[in-house]
C-alpha cells in the first residue's frame, strides 16, 4: 500500500470541493462540503483495506457526487433534479473527465475568485479560502488565526450565506469581471503567506504550511492566464524570497533572531534562486507593484553577503516606492530603519520627526523599539531609555521580548 | 494459530465524536497503515463496517429483547493469535477501534482438530 502524497486529504478536499461547486452551482457549498466530507471518510475506511483506486481523485469524486445527489433525491423532487443537472445527469458520472490538470487548475482558480468577493469583509474571504481550497476546519483555522473557534464560525457564515445569494457564476474564467478582482485575489494570497510568515506561532510547521498553502494557490494563479501577469510573478518571487530565509530566523531554542544575527548559510539558496527568476520575470510592462517593491527588498537582503554589505540604498529606494503605492506608517518605519543603516542614525530619526503615526500603530513595539534603538545609537540615552520601556512592555511575545531585549541592551 | 473474531461495540453513554479533519484523516490514514504493517502476519481477514440486520426468531417469536443488530457492532475483523490475550493485543492497537464509546470484543473462533 503505497502512501498517499502530503496533504492529499486536505488538497483533495479543495480540489473536490472547487469542481463540484462549478457542475452544481455555489449556492450548494455546505452540501457539497457534507458530501466531500463523506466521501473522504469513506476513503478512509475502504482503501486501508484493499488498495487505494487506481485514480483516487475519480473515486472520490463519484462518492461525494452520489451522496450530492442522495441526499438531494431524499428531499427533492426528481424532476427538480433533472432539471438542475440537465436530462439524465447521474449517468455518465463515472467519467473523470474533471481531473483533467488544466480543468482541476481552473476549478481551483474559480473557488479562490469566488472566495474574494467584494461583498465579503477580507476576514470572511480569508477565512473561507482556508475552509473550501485548503480544507484546513474550523478548530484548525481558529489556531492559525489566533482567532476562537466562534469567530471563524461567523465568519464562514457570513461568507455562505453571501454565496447562497450569488445569481451571477463565474463561468467564464476570461471575463471581465473575473480579471477586476485579480488585485482582491493576489490580496489575500499575500494575506494568507504572511498569516503565516509573520505569525507569532510557536510551531514553525504550521506557519510554513500556511506559507506553503499560499504560494500552492499562487502558482496555479501565475501558471493560468487569468492570472500570469507581472505582479503575480512579484508576488511569488517575493514569497519564494521571504521562505527562503525562515530556517534562520528562529535559533535551536527557538527564540527569535534578528536580521544581523541570523546565519545567512541556514538561507536555502534553491530557494532564493527560484525567487529571483520570478522576480526577473515579473519585470516586464510598465506595472510596478507594491509586490515587486517589496519583492525587490527581499532580494536585497537575500542577496546580501553580510548584514554589512547590504546595498542599503537600494532598500531605501524601494521602501519609497512601497511607501508611495501603498501609503503606511510600517513602511515608513522601515524606510528609516534602512536610511539609518545607510546614513547613521540621526538620518533615520530625521525621517520620523514630525511623523504622527496612527493611534494603533504608535502604541505597538516595534514603533518604540525603533526609536528606542536609533536614540541609543545617536547617543541620546534618555530618549532610548523611555522607549526601549514602552517596547519591552507592550511586545506581544516573550519571544519578541528576548530578542528586543537583547537588541536594545541596557543603556 | 486460532482465530479470532473481533466485534466493535459501541459503548453506552458516549457522545458522537466530532468529525475529523481532512488533515486528521491523513494522519489516521497513516497510523492505520503502520498497525497493519505491524500485525501483517495476524490480519487475516481486515472485514468491514456492519450495517441494519435482524434476528430471525422461530414462529410464534419467544419473549425476549431483539435489538436491531448495527445498534451493538459497528464492525467486525478476524485476527489470527496465539492466545486470546495476544488477538486482543492486536486489536487495542488498531487505530480508532479502543476509544470513548467504542471498544471491541473479542472470541475464539473454535476450531476442532
Amino acid at each position: 500500500m503505497k502512501d498517499l502524497e502530503d496533504h492529499f486529504f486536505r488538497h483533495e478536499y479543495g480540489r473536490l470541493v472547487a469542481a463540484l461547486s462549478r457542475r452544481v452551482g455555489m449556492r450548494h457549498l455546505e452540501a457539497i462540503e457534507d458530501g466531500v466530507q463523506f466521501a473522504l471518510a469513506a476513503a478512509l475506511e475502504v482503501w486501508p483495506k484493499s488498495h487505494a483506486p487506481e485514480n483516487p481523485s475519480a473515486w472520490l469524486y463519484r462518492v461525494a457526487y452520489n451522496h450530492l445527489v442522495g441526499d438531494w433525491r431524499r428531499t427533492t423532487r426528481r424532476a427538480e433534479l433533472v432539471l438542475r443537472l440537465g436530462a439524465d445527469a447521474p449517468a455518465g458520472l463515472d467519467e473523470p473527465r474533471v481531473f483533467l490538470t488544466g480543468e482541476v487548475r481552473d476549478d481551483l482558480l474559480r473557488m479562490l475568485f469566488v472566495c474574494c468577493d467584494e461583498a465579503l469583509p477580507v476576514e470572511s474571504q480569508l477565512v473561507l479560502a482556508l475552509k473550501v481550497l485548503c480544507g484546513f476546519d474550523v478548530s484548525e483555522i481558529s489556531e492559525r488565526l489566533f482567532v476562537s473557534e466562534a469567530n471563524v464560525y461567523k465568519r464562514l457564515a457570513r461568507a455562505r450565506s453571501r454565496l447562497r445569494q450569488l445569481e451571477v457564476q463565474l463561468d467564464d474564467l476570461g471575463s471581465t469581471e473575473v480579471a477586476g478582482r485579480l488585485p482582491a485575489v493576489q490580496s489575500i494570497l499575500y494575506v494568507l503567506f504572511t498569516e503565516g510568515h509573520f505569525s507569532s506561532h510557536v510551531d514553525g510547521a504550521i506557519r510554513r504550511e500556511l506559507c506553503a498553502e499560499a504560494m500552492r494557490l499562487t502558482e496555479e494563479l501565475a501558471a493560468h492566464v487569468v492570472g500570469a501577469v507581472p505582479d503575480t510573478f512579484a508576488l511569488l518571487a517575493l514569497m519564494h524570497l521571504h521562505l527562503a530565509r525562515m530556517p534562520a530566523r528562529q535559533d535551536a531554542s527557538g527564540g527569535l533572531l534578528l536580521l544581523e544575527e541570523q546565519d545567512r548559510s541556514l538561507w536555502d539558496s534553491k530557494g532564493i534562486a527560484t525567487g529571483l527568476t520570478w522576480l526577473a520575470r515579473s519585470a516586464q510592462g510598465q506595472e510596478f507593484s507594491r509586490y515587486h517593491a517589496e519583492a525587490g527588498i527581499a532580494a536585497e537582503h537575500c542577496l546580501a553577503p553580510t548584514f554589512a554589505e547590504t546595498r542599503w540604498e537600494r532598500i531605501v529606494e524601494c521602501y519609497e516606492l512601497l511607501d508611495r503605492l501603498a501609503p503606511s506608517a510600517m513602511h515608513t518605519l522601515n524606510r528609516a530603519v534602512a536610511v539609518a543603516e545607510w546614513h547613521g542614525p540621526r538620518a533615520g530619526l530625521e525621517l520620523l520627526e514630525g511623523l504622527a503615526p496612527p493611534s494603533w500603530f504608535a502604541s505597538s513595539y516595534l514603533w518604540a523599539a525603533v526609536l528606542a534603538d536609533l536614540h541609543k545609537r545617536a547617543g541620546q540615552t534618555a530618549l532610548a531609555e523611555r522607549y526601549r520601556a514602552v517596547a519591552l512592555e507592550s511586545a506581544p511575545s516573550p519571544l519578541v521580548r528576548t530578542a528586543l531585549a537583547r537588541r536594545l541592551g541596557s543603556t | 494459530m486460532p482465530k479470532y473474531l473481533c466485534l466493535q461495540r459501541s459503548l453506552s453513554g458516549a457522545a458522537e465524536d466530532d468529525q475529523a479533519s481532512p488533515a486528521q484523516m491523513q494522519a489516521m490514514y497513516a497510523k492505520f497503515n503502520e498497525w497493519r504493517e505491524k500485525f501483517r502476519e495476524n490480519l487475516v481477514d481486515l472485514g468491514g463496517r456492519l450495517g441494519k440486520g435482524r434476528v430471525a426468531v422461530p414462529d410464534p417469536a419467544p419473549d425476549g429483547p431483539f435489538v436491531e443488530v448495527k445498534e451493538l457492532v459497528g464492525g467486525y475483523m478476524v485476527v489470527s493469535a496465539s492466545s486470546l490475550d495476544e488477538a486482543i493485543a492486536v486489536a487495542r492497537e488498531c487505530p480508532g477501534l479502543v476509544r470513548a464509546g467504542s471498544g471491541v470484543e473479542v472470541i475464539e473462533i473454535f476450531a476442532p482438530g
